[in-house]
Order: C-alpha cells, then structure tokens, then sequence
C-alpha cells in the first residue's frame, strides 16, 4: 500500500484552532506525524516590549481566550516578583476564587468542544449552556464575559460585591447535579467509551520527558500539581491533593484525560467553598506599586492546561526587556507524533481533541 | 535535597560559576558553553531533574544569554536556573534534545526567533514564522516596518 | 427503447429528442433536445442561447426576476451559512452565539465545515502573515455569493497587535469585506446583530436573480 501524506488544517473541524497536523498514512494507520504551529504568531514577547508593564495585562488575557483568568494572573504573579510587591490577603483569596471558577469554565469548554468530535453533538450543547453559568459568575466582578483584565500588578480590580458567595454556591451546586448526569450518559455511552478507551496511550515516564504537565500528565497517574509543589496565593492554606486518573498503571488514554478533567471541576468546586469560607476582610490592591523594575523574575503557575510559565527581564526602565511564556500546550503538541503513530485516521480527533488544544498560547 | 546542598554540589562542576538560591526551593546557577555539555548529562542522570521546563533566549546586545529552566516532577517542585553566555557572532551550544525531549520545540523556537543554533538538534527549523523569513524577529537588531497612523 | 440504449447507441448519439434515424434531420437537431449529452461549456452556451437570450430579448427576464427575486432574496437572508473557522478569541464567542444560550441557528446561521457549502466567512481573531494566503485561498473556494464579516478589532485594523511584525492590519487588506462588528471581544449578542445587518444589506443589495449570469 502506498503511504501519504494528509493535511489536516488549518481549516479543520477537528483542529479546534488555527494549526495544521500532517499525518502519513498507510492504509488507514498513521505511520508519521508533523504539527505545523505558527498561524496564529502574533508577536507577543515582541510587542510586549514596546508596552509598559501593566498594559500587558491585556496581552496575557488573549494569550489563551479560553482560560484569561490564569494567564494574566501568572503574568501580574511574575511582576509582582520582579518588582517585591506583596499583595494583600483577601486579593489573594479572590484571586485563587476567580482562577478556579475560570478553571472550570475552561473544563465546561472543553468537553463542549471534544463530545461533537466523538458525534455526541449534544455535548457541545450542555458544555456551553453550564460555561455559561461560570462566565456569567465572572463577568459580576470583572465586567466582561470572555476576556476580564481582573487580576491587575498587585491585587485584583475590585471587591467580589455582596451575594457572590451565595450566587457562586447555586451556580456550583446546579454544576454538581449536571455533571452526575453527564457522568451517566458519557461514561457508559457504548460509542464515547470505544472511541476513547486504549487511544492515544502514554506512559507517566515518556510523558514527563516530552514535557507533558497538567491535567494530561495527572491522568496517567503523576500526583504533580503546581498548586502545591510551587503554591502560590492562597492555595498553601487550603486543604487539598491533586486529583490522579489512569487507564491502568502510569498509562494515560484518552478516556483517563477525559475523567481527568471531570474530576478536577469537582475540586475546584471544592476548593473555591474553601476559600469562600476562609476570606478574610481588608483590601484588595496593594498600596504602592512601583512602575519601573530591573533584574529578572520567573514564577509557574498551574494553568488548566498545565504548567504556565514566565520569565521576565527588566533593565531599569517601565517596559520589559525581555518576556518569555512557557504555553504548557507548545510542548505537548510538539510530543503529538509519539501517541498518534500506530492509531487509525478516525481516532485522530479523539486524541487530539483530548489534550485540549489552545492555539493562542501555543503561537504567542 | 535542599536548594544550598544542591547547589553547592553542582558548583564543584566544571564551568559553572554565580551559583545562588533564588527561592526556597529555586536554585540558580551559570555554565559556560563548553561545559554545558557534561553538566546537563549530569543534571538529567545524577540529579533526576527530568522536566525541562522553558529554554529562553535573551539578547543582552554584547552577546546572548540562555536561560534553562528544569525541574523535578515531585513533591519538593524543586527548580534550577542554569544561564548560559553565548558570543553574539557565533551563538551555538549543544542540543540537549536526547537528555528531554520536551526541549526540542524550545530549542526550535530559541533558533526561530533569536538565531540561536543547537548542535545535535534533530530538526532545527523554523517552527512560528514561515519558512523564508528573513531574520530572528527577537533580537534588538531586527527592525520592522509599524503601520502608524495620524490619531 | 430505454434511455440506456439510446445513449450506447452511436448512431442515435444525438440524443433522446430525436427520435427519428434519417441523418440529415439529425444534423439540424433543434438545441434543445441536446442537453442529455452536453460538456459543461456547451451546455452553458446552450442555455444562452435557447434560454437567457430569448429571454432578455423577450421581456421574459424582467417578469420572472420580478417574480423570483423575493423568494430567492428570503431563502439567501434566512440561510446565511458561516463557515465554521475559528482563528481567536472571537471564535469562542461566535461559539457561544451557536450555544444554547444565544442560539443563532433559529436566524438560519449553521456552521459548515467545508468552504464549498458556505455563504459567509468570519474573520474572527488577528490575520498572520503565515495564514492570509491560506485565508485567500478559503474565500475564494466559497461559492458565490457570498460575504465577509470582519469580527472584532483584530479583523478590522489589528486591534491590539496593530504594532506587530506579523499581524496584517485588517481582514480588508486582501478580501472585501461586508459587515464590520467592533468589540474586543465581540459579544454574541453583537454578531448576532451583524448577521442581522447582514440580511439588511442582502434584502437592499442582493438581486436574487433567477436567471443570473
Ligand atoms: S478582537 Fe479582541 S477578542 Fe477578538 S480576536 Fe482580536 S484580540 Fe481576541
């Protein structure tokens, strides 16, 4: 049988984004991989360095415009460090409030985007309705639905208003109760479970070496989680362990990251009541925050797609000399060829779809 | 193993000098190109750190700098900062793609968008802008044209 | 006879509206009992001559476009097909509008997959150096007719990358553009009245003709 190559991309339903995958086939098996990156390339880290620190925000917030919330906070984060602000400790409780309402946004998104891949098209349909609910949540605060430009160098822009705790509390209880159901219909759906189960296998070990982290590393049973290996805000002072998922031992499929992720919205949901009852009074926005830095500064955080990084160089003046993201996503679509090589043509969007595709962050 | 024990113990290699502790548990130390080599074999099999996080590359005018960023997947989060010299005129430095595979799009990119040339590198091309580009967009150097218009 | 022999048949190749064999009638075959056995290009030149011509000259044209230029208008303003593209963050947002919540599909919006099936591109989210060919080359693919709604600030001039090396300043630069919704990023609730602004400009600017050229 002859081999070719198939391009799948950039205009693709099964992209979910703006990236072009080549595969070779021979017959119906993939035998070779290449990911083609770089239409979305807008120059961030570039233009970043014409822009004052703070106007960055409204960079980071379309880094990845499906998870703003953590991209931002991971950039005002590493500023705080390079300029030695410390920020007051009910804007840390907001803060670790809003990330992980964002996280599960980010979730609801996903699964809304991955079930029509696999023909459960209602999927998208109850993804999106409860997203809405969390974006809806967010938008109290911070005025905007997608994008927030909330977490500011320093604190946050303003107070949660009186009642968010009691709406925040319905919206996760509703949450609670539709996940169950979706529990019921995907995870014994005959169709969801053949088309995931044993697709897209990696083990623990080659997925730390390709650099895989974050909810696609916890789910081949890796108990790595930057919330509390390297915590920052008010994570320290809630109680929880990062959540694991595996096929079977340190194997991840497709089906594990699926769990995953399910499993990380309910502690988010945990850890967002924790913090709700933990917050203490006082001020959200630091008193004094310098405009000019100079040295260099990195801080990781765990973003939903996995370990967000940067690092920064300032040289005295109230612009970055240099920034740099680490997109969690860039390393592990560049890993891709080692877990499609081996599966049919049609399991491609499964596999794909299952580590959760972020263009804007993966281009910068 | 503490941040001070260990970079104190990876300060008696070869080439490396500056080392510090930046955080509890972040440590930061410099290599020379030449020896870099040897001190990543060790840092990978001795030391187990087996997550590479981030490569940067910064361009400090008088020559280049590369920042690794490489830590342990494990409880303790222990990271490293390892800052690499390089001359502006002749930017190389081995690849350690064979040590963490999560470098070689890292390495990809530091050759992309700075010029930095990895030796050993398996598919060193561009991997963001189109192939034909001329120039490495991040360096001070690179001048382009901005489409400003009269407020 | 059935149709099969006819067209197996060499002597009778010049199709079913000539049911007799003496060949000089053949020969001066009236048009319209070719169509059977025509290429493409003869085809279009037989509906040129036996159809639109005789329209126009007719009067016919004028009549039936009266008549027809309703319907098809109606039928093109309630089915405006997007393609299903998404480049940025924009993208996320006409995904909402297509959710649950906002439901464009009940204005006829339905996201396809494939260019040729498409009667709308949205540009939502910045154009890279390395996707504007790509982005020509989806435009022209679709058929007409067919329009571009530029979504947010990237696709109208940049928006916040206006100073980049890579971004090109607005989808307009190298497709035309119909309808521009400002926002950064665009709520659904305003591509929803793009699309209703859009049907404004096809109810006033689109012929609809039925017998178009
Ligand atoms: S206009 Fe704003 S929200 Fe829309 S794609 Fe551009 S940056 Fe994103």
């Amino acid at each position: 049988m002859a081999e070719m190559w198939i391009h799948m991309g950039p205009q693709h339903p099964m992209t979910h984004g703006l990236w072009n995958l080549r595969i070779k086939v021979d017959g119906e098996t993939i035998t070779d991989a290449v990911p083609e990156l770089g239409y979305l390339h807008r120059s961030v880290e570039k233009i970043g360095e014409r822009r004052k620190y703070f106007m960055n925000t409204t960079l980071t917030d379309r880094l990845c415009y499906a998870s703003a919330m953590t991209w931002t906070h991971c950039y005002c984060l590493t500023v705080e460090e390079l300029m030695g602000v410390e920020t007051p400790q009910r804007a840390k409780y907001i803060r670790t409030i809003v990330l992980e309402l964002q996280r599960i946004a980010s979730h609801l998104m996903w699964l809304g985007a991955y079930l029509p891949d696999l023909g459960l098209i209602t999927g998208f349909l109850y993804g999106m309705r409860d997203r809405e609910m969390f974006l809806n949540l967010l938008e109290i605060p911070s005025g905007g639905r997608l994008l927030y430009n909330y977490v500011r160098i320093g604190g946050v822009k303003r107070d949660l208003p009186p009642g968010f705790a009691a709406k925040a509390e319905r919206v996760m209880q509703t949450l609670e109760q539709r996940l169950k159901e979706y529990e019921d219909l995907y995870d014994n759906s005959k169709i969801f479970r053949m088309r995931t189960d044993d697709v897209g296998c990696y083990s623990a070990s080659d997925a730390i070496n390709w650099g895989i982290t974050g909810p696609n590393l916890r789910s081949a049973g890796v108990a790595f989680d930057l919330r509390q290996a390297d915590s920052y805000d008010a994570y320290p002072e809630l109680d929880f362990t990062p959540v694991t998922t595996s096929a079977s031992d340190g194997i991840s499929d497709c089906f594990s990251r699926y769990r995953q992720r399910i499993d990380e919205m309910y502690q988010s949901m945990d850890l967002i009541r924790q913090a709700l009852a933990k917050m203490p009074e006082g001020e959200v926005m630091a008193d004094s925050v310098p405009v000019r830095a100079s040295g260099e500064a990195f801080r990781r955080t765990e973003d939903s797609r996995g370990e967000a990084l940067m690092y920064l160089v300032g040289d005295g003046t109230d612009r970055p000399y240099r920034w740099k993201i680490r997109s969690p996503m860039f390393t592990t679509v560049s890993a891709s060829p080692h877990f499609l090589k081996g599966y049919k043509v049609a399991d491609v969007p499964a596999i794909m779809g299952s580590i959760d595709m972020c263009i804007g962050e993966t281009d910068k | 193993m503490e941040t001070g024990k260990l970079i104190q113990q990876l300060g008696k290699h070869k080439g490396t000098s500056n080392s510090s502790a930046l955080r509890s548990n972040v440590g930061c130390i410099s290599v020379t190109p030449e020896a870099s080599s040897a001190f990543f074999t060790a840092l990978k099999e001795d030391f187990a750190f087996d997550h590479c996080s981030l490569i940067s590359a910064v361009d400090n005018q008088s020559g280049f700098e590369l920042v690794y960023h490489f830590s342990i997947v494990g409880e303790s989060g222990q990271m490293l900062e390892v800052h690499v010299d390089l001359p502006r005129d002749t930017p190389t430095i081995d690849s350690i793609t064979h040590l963490w595979g999560g470098a070689d799009w890292h390495e990809r990119e530091a050759y992309d968008l700075m010029g930095i040339y990895f030796i050993g590198h398996p598919d060193l091309k561009r991997v963001l802008l189109p192939d034909g580009f001329a120039g490495h967009p991040l360096r001070k150097d690179y001048v382009y044209e901005i489409h400003e218009e009269e407020w | 006879m059935s149709r099969q022999q006819v067209r197996g048949n060499p002597r009778m190749r010049r199709g079913l509206g000539s049911r007799t064999s003496d060949p000089t009638t053949m020969m001066e075959d009236p048009p319209s009992g070719d169509w059977l056995t025509l290429r493409s290009d003869q085809f279009l030149k037989w509906v040129d001559d036996a159809v639109y011509n005789i329209a126009e000259q007719t009067g016919i044209r004028d009549v039936v476009n009266r008549v027809t230029r309703p319907i098809f208008n109606w039928a093109l303003r309630y089915s405006p097909w997007p393609l299903h593209f998404g480049i940025m963050c924009c993208a996320l947002e006409m995904g909402a509008a297509g959710g649950p919540d906002h439901d464009s599909e009940r204005m006829g919006v339905v996201y396809r997959s494939s260019p040729r099936q498409c009667d709308i591109l949205i540009v939502n989210g910045p154009v890279c150096e390395k996707l504007r060919p790509k982005l020509k080359t989806l435009y022209e693919q679709m058929a007409d007719p067919k329009w571009v709604i530029a979504m947010g600030e990237c696709a109208i001039g940049g928006g916040p990358y206006w100073d980049s090396y890579s971004v090109v300043a607005g989808a307009d630069t190298f497709i035309p553009v119909d309808v521009y919704i400002p926002g950064c990023p665009v709520r659904p609730e305003a591509l929803m009245h793009g699309f209703l602004t859009l049907q404004k400009k096809i109810r006033e600017q689109e012929p609809g003709y039925f017998l178009r050229r």
